[in-house]
This record gives C-alpha cells, sequence and structure tokens, in this order.
C-alpha cells in the first residue's frame, strides 16, 4: 500500500519527527526542509529522514556535532549527523563561495547532508557540490543532479565527504514531481513520531479552544 | 517587497511611513478594517479585468436541497471549479467548532472542470473534510454550516413569494458559515508549488477565496432551490439589492492563529505593502475633490456598516462604541476641516492619532486607501512572499552584528520580565485531538514540553542573555553549532534586517494575550469583515458581503 503525501505535508511531518527524535525546532526546521527537498525530486528523502531521526533518538545530541576546527570534521561520537553538520556546513557558505572545500570526516546518510547544504545553494542561486563514496550531488537554486553511482546514494555510512561550491554547470537535472508516493507503512511510522509531539486533549484545551457562546445558530 | 520598494515611484512616502513599533502591535493589529489592498477585491478586481467568465456547470440538487454543483470560473488562461456537497446534517451535529464530524455542506476547489469520475471520487473524500483526502487536482478543501438563524426564514419567507425581513438578514450577513478553509497541499491537496506560477492565484490565498465567494452564490441558489422546491409558482427569488447584503459566514479559532507568526516573511510583506500604501496616501500634497467626494462616500458607508456591525462580546463592544464615537468625532472633523489642501490626509491622520481609538484610526487608513486605487492598488504585487530566502541563516555575521540587531530592533522583547508568571503563563502546542494549533495555560495544563516555537519576544530575551557571555569576534555559525537551541530564534532575528515588519512586538505567551488580535489582522488581510468574537480565542466574521455575485460581476460562459 502506498501514500501520497504533498511536500507541504512532506516537510511538515519530517519537521515532528526531528523535535519528536530530539532535534532543537531551528534543526528540526532543516531536517523538515532537506526531507521535502529530496522528495521533490523522487528520492526517498522522508524515508531516509526518519531512518535517520530513530537512530538520534535517545542519544547524547552532542556526540553527532562535527568538531569543526580539525579536518576533516569529525563528531566526539564518532558519526556526525547530516543534519547538523549540514546546517553547519550551510552557515559557512561564505566560505564555500569564497573556494573553500570542506572535508568530512564519517558521516551518516551523506544524501541528507547534501539537501540540507542544498537549502544554501538555493539562497545563493549557486551550486553546492557534495561527493562521497563514488557518487556526487549538486543542488541548484531551483534542481539537483546526480553523478556518478547512484548505488551509493543511500549509504547509511560513510568514511569522509567532501562539500563545495561548484561551476553553474546544469548536468542532468532530476525531474522535480510536486506529490511523493510512500509507502503506508512508513507514512504510519513517521505519523506516530509526530504524533509524540502533539498534547493530548484535556478538559481545559476542549474548553479554551471554542466559542464561550453558542456555536450554533 | 524589496523590488517594491526600488520601484516606488512616490519617494515621499518614506517620511510617512509607520514605525514597526507602531504598527505590530498586538491592540493595533487587532484593530485592523479591510482595505482596497485585500485579498478578496484583489481577487475580484483580476476576474473583472480579465474578463473572467462564469458557469454553473452541474445542479444536481434534490428538492430537499441534497447533491452536488459545479461552478466554474473560465480565465484566460485556465479554469477553476468550486465544487459544492450539500447534506442532511441532524441538528445535533451542526457546530462550527473544529471537532465537528459532519457538516451542512462540504467543498473543494478544483483545477480545470471535474469528470464525472473525479465527482465520484470527491464525494467519497471531500464530505469526510479532515478524514478523507483530495489529490493534486484540487486547490482547497472547505466545510460550511447553515445560519440556523437565518436558513428557515429567508426559506420560508421566499417560498411563500415573500422577501425575507431585512433586519433579520443585516443582523447576520449570511446563509451559510465556512468553519475551516484548506489549501496548499493541505490533506493532500495540490502544494502552493503547483499555483505558485499561476498569477491569477500566486498571490496570498487567491484560491481559497475564489473557492469561499463561489460558495456565496451556492448558498443563495440553495436557499432559492429549495424555496421553489417548497413553494412552487408561488416562490420568490432574493431582491437582487437584498441578496447583494448577503455575504459568506467564517468561523475562525486558534488554529490561524499561529499562521502569522511562522510566516514572517510573507506577515512583513503584508504589512509593508498596506504602509506603503497608506504613507503613500498621508505624503500627497493636496486632494482632488473628486477624491475627497469618494472619500466621503466610502465614509457614510463606513458608519452604516458599523450601524451594522454588532458583537455580544464585552471586549468588541467597547471597541464597537469607541469606533462609533470616533465615526462621529470624523464627521465632525470632515465638516469643518480642509480636506483638499496642506497634506490633507496626513493632517487628518495626525489628528486621529489623538483623537481616535485604534479601531478609528485604523478604519481612517482603509477609508483613505478608498480614493486611490491608482496609486496603491500595485502594491498588492508584493504581497507574497520567497519564503526561502528567509530561511537562510548568514553564518559569518559575527556575534556582535547578531547582538546589534536585537539591541536595536528588539527592546519589545529585551524589556518583558519573563520571569513574572503572567508574562508566561500560556504556552501554544498542536492538540492531539485536533492536530490543530492551541493556547494552553502553562500553570494549569499539562503538555508545556511540546511548546511550539511561538514564544517568540522570550526566546528573543533568552538568546541575548547567551550572546551576552560570547565576545564580539565570533561568527554566528560557530555560535549556534554551539547553541543549536537558539537556531529558529537567530534565523527570525537575522530576518528582522530585511523584513522589518515580520515579528509581531508583544508577548504573545502573556495572560493577557488576545489570540483574537491576531485573528483580526489576518482575517483583515482577507477582506472580512463584521468582527465578532465569540471569546478572547474565538471569532465570526462575514465575507463579501455588498461583493457582486458571479453572474454580475462575470459575462456567462458558453
Amino acid at each position: 500500500m502506498s501514500y501520497n503525501l504533498t511536500l507541504a505535508e512532506t516537510e511538515s511531518y519530517l519537521r515532528k519527527v526531528a523535535r519528536a527524535c530530539g532535534l532543537d525546532w531551528g534543526i528540526a526546521e532543516e531536517a523538515g526542509k532537506a526531507a521535502r527537498w529530496l522528495a521533490a525530486f523522487d528520492l526517498p528523502g522522508a524515508e531516509t529522514m526518519l531512518t535517520h531521526l530513530q537512530h538520534l533518538k535517545g542519544k547524547d545530541y552532542r556526540s553527532f556535532i562535527p568538531n569543526c576546527s580539525t579536518e576533516p570534521w569529525q563528531a566526539s561520537g564518532g558519526l556526525l549527523c547530516p543534519i547538523i553538520t549540514g546546517a553547519a556546513l550551510a552557515d559557512r557558505s561564505a566560505q564555500m563561495l569564497e573556494g573553500m572545500e570542506f572535508k568530512l570526516g564519517p558521516t551518516a546518510y551523506p544524501l541528507l547532508l547534501a539537501a540540507t547544504v542544498g537549502q544554501a545553494a538555493r539562497c545563493h542561486q549557486t551550486v553546492f557540490k557534495t561527493a562521497w563514496a563514488g557518487v556526487r550531488v549538486s543542488c541548484f537554486e531551483n534542481g539537483l543532479s546526480i553523478e556518478g553511482n547512484r548505488d551509493d546514494l543511500l549509504l547509511p555510512e560513510v568514511d569522509s565527504v567532501s562539500c563545495y561550491q561548484d561551476d553553474l554547470v546544469t548536468p542532468q537535472q532530476l525531474p522535480s514531481t510536486l506529490a511523493y508516493v510512500i509507502d503506508s507503512k512508513i507514512f504510519k511510522h513517521i505519523n506516530e513520531l509526530a504524533f509524540q509531539i502533539y498534547v493530548p486533549a484535556s478538559d481545559e484545551s476542549r474548553a479554551g479552544a471554542g466559542a464561550g457562546l453558542t456555536d450554533n445558530d | 517587497m524589496q523590488d517594491c520598494a526600488d520601484n516606488n515611484p512616490v519617494p515621499a512616502a518614506t517620511g510617512y511611513r509607520r514605525p514597526p513599533e507602531v504598527v505590530m502591535r498586538l491592540a493595533r493589529m487587532g484593530s485592523f478594517h479591510q482595505t482596497r489592498l485585500s485579498f478578496m477585491r484583489t481577487l475580484l478586481r483580476r476576474l473583472k479585468k480579465e474578463d473572467w467568465k462564469f458557469k454553473r456547470n452541474l445542479w444536481a440538487i434534490d428538492e430537499q436541497g441534497f447533491g452536488r454543483a459545479v461552478y466554474t470560473v473560465y480565465g484566460p488562461e485556465r479554469t477553476y471549479s468550486l465544487v459544492g456537497f450539500s447534506h442532511d446534517l441532524p441538528d445535533d451535529m451542526r457546530s462550527d467548532r473544529v471537532i465537528a464530524t459532519a457538516w451542512d455542506a462540504t467543498f473543494t476547489l478544483f483545477d480545470g472542470i471535474p469528470s464525472e469520475a473525479d465527482l465520484d471520487r470527491l464525494e467519497q473524500n471531500v464530505p469526510k473534510q479532515e478524514a478523507g483526502r483530495v489529490s493534486d487536482s484540487e486547490l482547497s478543501l472547505s466545510r460550511a454550516n447553515r445560519s440556523v438563524r437565518l436558513w428557515q426564514h429567508v426559506i420560508e419567507s421566499l417560498s411563500v413569494g415573500r422577501q425575507p425581513d431585512r433586519d433579520q438578514l443585516e443582523a447576520v450577513g449570511y446563509l451559510m458559515r465556512t468553519t475551516a478553509v484548506y489549501g496548499s497541499g493541505k490533506f493532500g491537496a495540490a502544494d502552493r508549488l503547483t499555483i505558485a506560477e499561476r498569477p491569477e492565484v500566486s498571490g496570498p490565498f487567491q484560491a481559497e477565496l475564489l473557492s469561499v465567494w463561489l460558495t456565496r452564490a451556492f448558498s443563495i441558489d440553495l436557499v432559492e432551490h429549495i424555496a421553489k422546491a417548497r413553494g412552487g409558482d408561488k416562490a420568490v427569488t432574493i431582491d437582487p439589492e437584498l441578496r447583494r447584503r448577503i455575504g459568506v459566514g467564517n468561523s475562525t479559532g486558534l488554529g490561524m492563529a499561529p499562521f502569522l507568526i511562522n510566516h514572517p516573511a510573507l506577515l512583513n510583506n503584508w504589512m509593508m505593502a498596506r504602509e506603503e500604501a497608506f504613507a503613500r496616501v498621508r505624503s500627497l500634497p493636496q486632494a482632488k475633490p473628486a477624491a475627497v467626494e469618494e472619500f466621503k462616500q466610502h465614509f457614510e458607508r463606513a458608519r452604516f456598516n458599523v450601524s451594522q456591525w454588532h458583537s455580544q462580546h464585552p471586549i468588541q463592544i467597547e471597541k464597537l462604541k469607541a469606533l462609533g464615537a470616533d465615526l462621529e468625532q470624523m464627521a465632525s472633523y470632515i465638516e469643518h476641516e480642509s480636506l483638499t489642501d496642506d497634506h490633507p490626509w496626513d493632517r487628518f491622520y495626525r489628528w486621529a492619532e489623538d483623537s481616535l481609538s485604534l479601531e478609528g484610526q485604523e478604519q481612517l487608513l482603509s477609508l483613505l486607501l478608498e480614493p486611490y486605487g491608482e496609486l496603491v492598488d500595485e502594491l498588492t504585487q508584493c504581497m507574497d512572499a520567497d519564503e526561502h530566502l528567509s530561511f537562510f541563516i548568514d553564518g559569518a555575521m559575527p556575534v556582535a552584528g547578531l547582538r546589534d540587531i536585537i539591541e536595536t530592533r528588539c527592546q519589545w522583547a529585551l524589556r518583558v520580565d519573563y520571569e513574572q508568571p503572567e508574562n508566561q503563563s500560556r504556552f501554544w502546542y498542536t492538540s492531539a485531538e485536533k492536530l490543530e494549533p492551541r493556547v494552553g495555560e502553562r500553570f494549569v495544563e499539562l503538555g508545556a514540553e511540546y511548546e511550539l516555537p511561538l514564544a517568540i519576544g522570550c526566546d528573543i530575551k533568552q538568546l541575548h542573555s547567551v550572546l551576552l557571555d560570547w565576545d564580539d569576534g565570533p561568527t554566528t555559525a560557530e555560535f549556534l553549532l554551539a547553541h543549536p537551541e537558539h537556531r529558529h530564534t537567530a534565523r527570525r532575528v537575522q530576518n528582522l534586517a530585511s523584513y522589518p515588519y515580520a515579528e509581531i512586538q508583544d508577548n504573545l505567551i502573556a495572560a493577557d494575550m488576545l489570540p483574537i488580535d491576531i485573528l483580526r489582522c489576518k482575517l483583515s488581510f482577507f477582506g472580512a469583515t463584521k468582527f465578532d468574537p465569540r471569546s478572547d480565542r474565538w471569532v465570526r466574521i462575514c465575507m463579501y458581503q455588498d461583493a457582486p455575485f458571479p453572474p454580475e460581476l462575470l459575462a456567462a460562459a458558453p
């Protein structure tokens, strides 16, 4: 069974899942945007994000944060979180625009990192390229392209990643979509996790939401 | 908005803009009235200007008034159809609350003209609303309930050949009241990207408001149909002049409030367009007699509308009383002061600032825009936003820069003592029951650990206090790596440099915060009138009252 998830829903759900898995709102927003961006090109952004976030849940968030003073960047816990690290790279996009190439050590789900950095490429109307194993992912203002071995795209863990600005050449861009088809079981899981940040109804909340006067006249 | 500022044809207006610290206060925003920049009016102006056509393509409604109907508007490039389903709803199931599960009528705006198969699919889903699922062929999902007060009266009158009682009709103002209008990718509907490049619906809420305008036509057709079925040859239709007085109602609760807070760039652009329009008018050295005459006509209409605006809510009763007195003072000003010379509109407004309540001041703003469509209507093009741009964080900004923005632009946040219980007594959250935002009492209700990031002022002050412990030199990127918990707020703060009207400059978790102020601001931008709060977090309004109906505004499609 499959379920059609709109891009707006993809972003909204995965932002909530990220929050439910312990990320702060500002980083959770990055997770929602990255999942949406991948889904817009028919890539499994929601599914991959879900898997990664579940792995984060209950763990010490700080152990996934990059130490940016070393090269390559490393996480104290051994594996860099692609969302936190992608946001840190996006925050350094001025350096990338000046030609700096960032090198990362062991990283989880680098596709998620490429999409997170990609948000900054869109703002700068440039191309940020992320490369790992045998594959390179370029994010443009309005597109995304993949070069190399697509089998490496969804690797859950790689030893090294590099990220840099590239020229504004437009290789084959992936076609975009407006609704993403997701497996119903995976969506059910996403929905359940998102639900964890909702507040159950109480007599007080029900009373507060409605009218003090009749609403049926 | 940047483009609009760059192309500013009225440079003198700059000196007349009201600053954010004056405009972005809840008390003032909660006193806004619709203007000619409001989205409903923008929509109808476009439909008329572009010579859109109209046709009721399907009317399969039985004698009881149940069935389905399709209303189509034909534009130069595309067509859109309101698909409406009318249901037999027992009285005890009729509720405007979002927890309702059944309604008198349900709707969707279809992208194009639906086939029979589309209608069958929609009939399986649209009546269920949130529990159903629409597709990317649909641009909105909505529902409406009949006004119990008016519905039977109008049918009974028309069916025996009598016009409905004008007073009763005007006291309510609508036959049907929508209780939610969803768009932009909700419940499977087309994502906003689908329509982002379509000029006719890319502006704020244009698709949703098109569906509401057609819903109004549906409500009249339905009531006349039932009256005809009941009264046969004796039945009459509503007198056209009286018919214009019937709008479509809306009942809105808290779900809508966080939208303005969650879309700061959009809020900025709405506000800036409105303020720029007002500044342009105030900057005029003289007013032509024709403009003065037009202003006076709108003033008289406003007086009439206020006389028709009723509320049972103590807050609004007081506000209406003040507005009534304001209008009388304005009448006296109009009679005694020159409205043609010496920057007449600026003088008038400065007098109003000293003399009138916020209701009156904002009413005057709306009225002063009326004669100047040529000067201000173009600003409606600046009222959407590329929100992606506002998502970017300038990581290279030194910590001192971030601190400086807060200290220069966010004094409203810094001066509140959030340690005081009354200054943090609320929290915003998403209800598990209806998946809608709610506001709770922090010290009474459970769930504050799931708080949504809407306590903007408090969050800014916390960010500032942490920034004070940092040297000037490190970058925002370094700061946010150490403090990811402030990422959301740092993003908003940096945005203020480009979007000065992006933040509501009040404490959104204070004990005395009134959510209806946020609702009214948003609804005034839609073009709503007759705000009638039912509590501090729930408001009824009227839409499209006095507006033309589709067959009046648009030629018939073949």
